[in-house]
């Protein structure tokens, strides 16, 4: 349906900025987790996730790209991934703690509670900016149904 | 004198879809916002100059509705060109979308169609009283 091209284009945002809203809402919930993962018998700290993000594409596009100079619109955004961030684990010193090593250390997330925040009001924003996108849209379809009226 | 289908209301037609066109682009730039690499793109309205360019290329034939158009420099049927924006600067990430000339555009069509669609309305009311005059 060409007629909701563009509504579908910013829904299809809208999903993407409400994941990476949970992936930071995950992040921050875990950010003292030192039982994320068992890895060879062993506890592993929970590790920070990212979101990758890549513009959808369909097999028309390609061949509008292939085959001519124009493209076409655009069929709007999609997560292509969810991706670990191989940073190295916090090391805090807290013998007491049930999974400390045999030297009183303890592994924390490589949770950056700053980066979160960060990503957090950019996703907010961007959901904000696509919300008016949307919204913009759905004047423009009422409006053309005023024609002739 | 064709009351409907004169070139002023086609004109209104195509100016109206090719708006719609606009707002789908930008749409689209909003959308991906934060991808990396993503490089926006930017409705071009070229009708007279790109037909001329149209008639020297060669275009693929449709002996189907349902075949996919190409061919020729893959004009859209409103006149409207899809192109790359490329003059301007690009983020870190490679994504050169620049949110507040995005919504400046917006608003900018917003306003644009909206004036279309007054335009056709009064085109439709100016026959309406014509129309309303002749009983007497």
């Amino acid at each position: 349906m060409t007629m909701f091209n563009g509504i579908n284009t910013s829904a299809s945002a809208l999903t993407s900025q409400r994941l990476r809203m949970d992936v930071v809402s995950s992040n921050i919930a875990n950010a003292d987790s030192t039982r994320g993962r068992m890895v060879d018998g062993e506890w592993e700290p929970y590790r920070r996730k990212m979101v990758a993000m890549e513009p959808k594409q369909d097999f028309k596009s390609h061949l509008n790209r292939a085959a001519i100079t124009s493209e076409n619109t655009g069929n709007g955004v999609q997560v292509s991934r969810i991706v670990d961030d191989q940073t190295p684990f916090k090391q805090v010193f807290q013998p007491e703690h049930p999974d400390a090593n045999e030297e009183g250390y303890v592994e924390l997330p490589n949770v950056d509670p700053l980066k979160e925040m960060v990503d957090m009001m950019s996703a907010t924003r961007s959901y904000e900016a696509n919300v008016t996108a949307l919204d913009a849209h759905k004047n423009l379809l009422l409006k053309a149904l005023e024609i002739g009226r | 004198m064709e009351l409907f289908n004169n070139s002023t209301n086609q004109l209104l037609e195509t100016a109206l879809n090719a708006s719609m066109t606009r707002q789908n682009t930008i749409s689209n730039n909003i959308a991906n916002v934060d991808t990396p690499n993503y490089k926006a793109k930017k409705t071009v309205f070229s009708h007279e100059l790109e037909r001329a360019v149209d008639r020297a290329k060669l275009k693929a034939q449709q002996t189907d509705a349902r075949h996919i158009p190409f061919g020729g420099i893959g004009q859209m049927s409103d006149g409207t060109q899809v192109k790359t924006r490329t003059n301007t600067m690009y983020n870190h990430n490679g994504n050169n979308v620049d949110v507040d000339h995005e919504m400046s555009e917006m608003a900018k069509n917003q306003i644009y169609y909206n004036t279309l669609v007054d335009r056709m309305n009064g085109r439709f009311n100016s026959i309406k009283t014509v129309l309303g005059q002749g009983g007497g």
